[in-house]
Formats: structure tokens, sequence, C-alpha cells
């Protein structure tokens, strides 16, 4: 829609009439890390940040959402979405909201995700810094970010803000913002280009190709069983990925006994049980009993089964597997240089 | 800005409808059958989708229909193309839901969420032979197929039954199998595999049934039962010359959500609950996770 320019000083009384009228989501410091959280006060946002703890997904899916409330026989919707604004997405991390989109949306449209969606206007931002193992320039080139409503860049002297839809475009108004000139939208355009050459990591193969060899790799167990050789089976790779949606189903009573909350909970494919059924007896069936058997599932799912829906990886090369595993056994890179070149 | 006013827009694929329990009988040590009757409406399914069933405070489990959808109150009735409004379901104790399930009576409610999945492909059977191969609780998602052709049985043809069980006492249904044992409309083989002082019929696997009779290859199967069975069951059909895409399969897996997002039910890159439960083998058999 329109580009404005937003002098340095303006950022926060901008936030802080945001914050006045809306609900404001943005990255804060945690001790020496970063995580998407309520702003209470402007000067809390850190457009700096490398990455966050956990994606932004948890703000349309949250870890424990309610889904239905139960008292006797009545049952209750816990759909209730609350307008708010998300602001300063990185570009991996809209990329993973933009697939999970799409996911939610497929089937059975998901209202328990894609109300909360409707209501959440998002504001990207330029990437100021780069997460030690970030790889996003090369992960699923050919998918470009489409669901934000406006893109902030940091450039000298203030920011450049791109509006993308009306809803992007009614933020406007909450701030001194003047329509950008040629330069400094030129600016902007030359700050995002010189954060998509800065990635510490590259993915050296074209998806298409990653997908064929490594679906073709699905019964070489010799290679998974040593590419998962330390996996804790802890899930944590699932857990931080701006696209891994698995969840759990759980009620829980109130303290009543008569009431209570059926609860989805995130859940990761990597745990033990995932994939077990009961058979009666104390008895079980596990359709991946084996740590190697889950590792390859994940990969599998990253680089090439939910390609056809999704429209290439569900991977966004954030960066955050590599750092958050134990092992240091989830970086997509390595995993898929060590199965091209098998 | 504030809280949404359209809750009532959002659909939520997660609300379960009640259903009255009007009948529930302990068939066996395990198991225990339930007619449904539908407070809110109709039911409308295809022989082999499945239901997401609760108790609330314990959880969903993925449970088949165990009657066909051309039944009312366990009789033919030709409205109820619109949806019935009872239907039969036979749970297992193996866990938690299962168990807590298991201790309702008549007059009490379930929960349900469904129809879900795709079921069997009556289409591909009609004016054709049909087997069915069905082995312990296996017996139950399939008796939606087995009433519906019963219901229909001008439309297809030859109908065998094959049904396999651990031991006598672990024989659902008592009353169909009386009837499908005496009825000239179905070829009825059932075989255990430990025979008691009462049992005088076959010993076995299942699988030996297969020397009873003969099929033509133009037969159309479903098979059901304990996933270790399904190999050695297709190993039989493969020698009959049965291609793959006439055999289907009703898979069980953990279809939490039932809807396709949850992930537990995956297998390779299919969701068993959105993409199945029932497939055809050729449809599957290349997937390495399918038996594994």
């Amino acid at each position: 829609m329109n580009a404005y320019f937003l002098k340095e000083h303006d950022l926060a009384p901008f936030l802080g009439r945001l914050i006045a009228v809306t609900k404001v989501i943005g990255p804060v410091a945690k001790k020496t890390k970063f995580v998407f959280a309520e702003l209470r006060d402007a000067a809390d946002l850190r457009l700096d940040y490398n990455s966050t703890i956990l994606p932004p997904k948890k703000v349309f899916f949250p870890p424990q959402q309610p889904l239905v409330t139960f008292h006797g026989s009545q049952v209750k919707s816990c759909i209730a979405p609350v307008d708010q604004v998300l602001f300063g997405v990185h570009f991996y991390d809209m990329k993973g909201i933009d697939i999970l989109d799409t996911l939610f949306r497929s089937g059975y449209p998901d209202e328990n995700y894609l109300a909360n969606r409707e209501h959440t206007t998002i504001v990207c931002s330029n990437i100021q810094k780069v997460a030690p193992r970030a790889f996003f320039a090369t992960a699923g080139p050919e998918m470009t970010p489409q669901g934000h409503d406006a893109f902030i860049t940091k450039i000298a002297g203030g920011y450049v803000f791109d509006t993308r839809t009306p809803k992007g475009e009614s933020l406007v108004a909450h701030g001194a913002f003047v329509p950008a000139n040629d330069a400094q939208t030129q600016a902007a355009v030359a700050e995002n280009d010189r954060a998509f050459n800065a990635c510490p990591q590259q993915m050296k193969y074209s998806s298409a190709d990653i997908a064929k060899k490594v679906r073709a790799s699905f019964r070489n167990e010799e290679l998974w069983k040593t590419l998962a050789a330390d996996c804790l089976s802890c899930g944590t790779c699932n857990i931080i990925c701006p696209t891994c949606y698995c969840f759990d189903v759980q009620d829980t009573w109130n303290l009543d006994q008569t009431s209570g909350v059926r609860t989805r909970i995130w859940d990761a494919c990597l745990s033990p049980g995932f994939a077990e059924v009961s058979r009666g007896g104390g008895k079980t069936q596990n359709f991946r009993e084996h740590p190697h058997q889950r590792y390859r599932h994940r990969v599998m799912r990253k680089t090439t089964y939910l390609n056809d829906t999704i429209g290439g990886p569900a991977c966004v090369g954030c960066g955050r597997c590599s750092l958050s595993c134990l092992a240091d056994i989830a970086d997509p890179v390595p995993i898929v240089d060590t199965i091209m070149e098998a | 800005m504030g809280t949404c006013s359209c809750a009532s827009q959002h659909e939520n694929i997660f609300l379960p409808r009640e259903a009255e329990i009007i009948r529930a009988t302990r068939v066996t040590e395990l198991e225990k059958h339930f007619t449904l009757k539908m407070k809110d409406g109709a039911m409308q399914y295809a022989p082999g989708q499945f239901l997401e069933v609760s108790v609330h405070g314990y959880g969903e489990i993925p449970i088949g229909f165990a009657s066909s959808p051309t039944r009312e109150g366990g009789v033919p009735n030709a409205a109820s193309a619109l949806g019935c409004r009872t239907f039969d379901i036979v749970i297992r104790s193996v866990g938690r839901v299962s168990t807590a399930v298991n201790t309702l009576e008549q007059g009490q409610s379930l929960f349900v969420r469904g129809p879900l999945g795709k079921g069997f492909n009556v289409d591909v059977m009609t004016a054709h032979p049909v087997l069915v191969v069905a082995a312990g609780i296996g017996l139950c998602p399939t008796r939606s197929l087995i009433q519906y052709i019963f219901d229909r049985r001008a439309e297809f043809g030859r109908f065998t039954l094959f049904y396999g069980v651990k031991s006598p006492k672990e024989q659902l249904f008592l009353g169909d199998l009386t009837r499908w044992r005496g009825s000239n409309e179905v070829e009825f083989f059932e075989t255990v595999d430990r025979g008691d002082e009462t049992w005088k019929g076959n010993v076995g696997l299942i699988t030996t049934l297969f020397k009873k009779t003969t099929f033509a290859p133009d037969t159309r199967v479903v098979i059901c039962g304990p996933p270790v069975m399904y190999k050695f069951v297709v190993a039989e059909l493969d020698a009959i010359g049965i291609p793959h895409h006439h055999v289907f399969v009703d898979l069980e897996r953990r279809m939490k959500c039932g809807l396709g997002k949850c992930g537990h039910c995956q297998m390779n890159d299919k969701y068993v609950c959105l993409d199945g439960p029932v497939f055809s083998v050729a449809e599957v058999e290349r997937l390495e996770e399918l038996f594994s």
C-alpha cells in the first residue's frame, strides 16, 4: 500500500499510543535472550533482537489452549479472540506463521487458531542482528511470506514503515508518520538485503532436490541411526520450531469435580509415546518406537511430507533447533548435507 | 479494539455433541456394546467412518461405528439415508478413557465428535463378490459394512465373512454370529487361535480359513484386525490374484484429534484420521510406516 517514515525518537510515542488502545506483543529481553511478550512499556521493545526463544506462533497457538469447557452435560467453546498487534516479527517467523495459517486452514478449518490469527495485526521488522545458526535466506527460498500487515525497517535516523493491508494502514494514525522518500525506501531495501546476505549458514541444495533425496533415504536405517545416535528424544527441536504444530488434548477437572476444561497442549513427535496406542492388558504398540524413527519423522516433516500442501519445505531457517538441541544434532543444514552426500 | 463479539461465528471443530446411552451391554470381560441416541438430531455417516468419543474429565478416543447407517434402532430403515438418530459403538477397556466410558450405563450420556475420516468405498464393492476378514475387535468397525451389505444384499455379489478371535470367550455380537451361521445370505467362517472344551469349530489363525473355500479374483476384500495379521492375509489374496486396489484395510493409529491436525496418527505423509482410516492396500503398501 504506502511507505512511511518515522523518526527514531517517534517510535516509542507511536508504540505508547498503540499500547494505550490495544494489546501489543513484541520482542523483549529476557536475561541474555529474547522472547515475544506483551509490551507494558514502549521502551521494552527490542527490535535489535537476533531471535526469540520461542517463535511467535504462541500468540495464535498457545502452549496450552483451552478448547472447550464442560459442566455437567453443558459444553462451551472457548474461542474468544482478542484484537492485538504482533510487532517486530522477523521474515523467517512470518514465513512460519504463513505455513501454520495454511495448515490450520486446510481440511477442517481450525478456528481455535484462525480466530486468533484474524484478530491480530502483524508488523514485521527487518533483521538487525542475525542468529548464530540461521540460514533463512536459503531455506525454501521459493516461498515468500504474505500474511503480514506492515513491515518496519530500521534505517539511519528512523524507520521505513511499509503498509500492506488496511489493518496495517490503520496503525499509521497512531504515530507521527510522514510519506517516505525514495532514498529512504531504497535504504530500507538495502538494509533488508544486507541481513539476507548475512546468514552464517547456507542450504546448498534446492528444496525439490532435498525433498526427493530425503524421502528416498527413508530405508537407509544406518544413516538415520548415525544421525540420531545422540538424540535424547526430548522434543526441544519440536517445541521451538515455528512450523511444528502437533498437540495433545487433555481434560482436567476443576476443584468442584463436576466442571472442567479440555485443553490442547503442544506435543512433540520426538517424544517416545507420541505414536503409541494401547492394546489392553498394559500392552502398547508404538508405531515409531526407536529414537531414530522419530528423528527421521521430524526430518521428513520438515523437508518433504508437507511440501505439496504448503508449497515448499516446513523449515524457515531460523536456526532455533540448532541452538536449542542439547546434543547438537538437530541443525537441518548438516543433516541435509549428510543425506544429500550419502 | 477489544474482545471479539463474534464468538458464535467461529465454529469450534472440537465441540462435541451429546449422545444418550439407550442400551449398554457388557459383551466380554473387556468390551461393552453401547447403543447411542443423538440428543440434537441425526448422525449422517458412512460405514467405516469413526467418532471421537469422550467422557468429560477423561478425554477423547477414536471409535468406529459398529452399526450401519442403513439401520435405525437396529433394524433396516429406508429413511436413514438422511442420518440416524441411533447407532452402535463397542468399547474395549484398554486405557483411561475407554475404562471410564465402560463404567457408564443406560440413561447416562457420552459426548461425540464426527463422523470423521473416510469409510469403506461401497461403490467399488457394488455388483462384486465381497469378503470381509475381521479379527478380534476388528469386527466392530466392519459390522457397519456387514450390516450395510445385508440391508442392500441385492446390490452385492457373493458375500463371505471370516471372523477370528484368540479364544471362544472373546467372540463379540453372539446374536449376530448365530444369525450369520444360519444365514443363506452370507458364507460365514469362524476360527479361534486356541479352542476350549465348548469349541467345535476351526482352530488356527484366520488365514487357515482360506483353505475352506475359494474366491474369484474380482472379489473386493476388507481386512480389519491387529496389524500383524494384514500382511499374511494379503499374501493369501495375492495367491488368488486379487489386485491390491480391491483390498481395503481399516487402520488403527493414535487418532487424537481426528481432524488431520494433531499429528499423532501420521503414517509417513498420510493422516490416518483424514486420509483413512480405510485405505486400499495399493494406496498405502509403499509406505514404510504401514505395518511397522
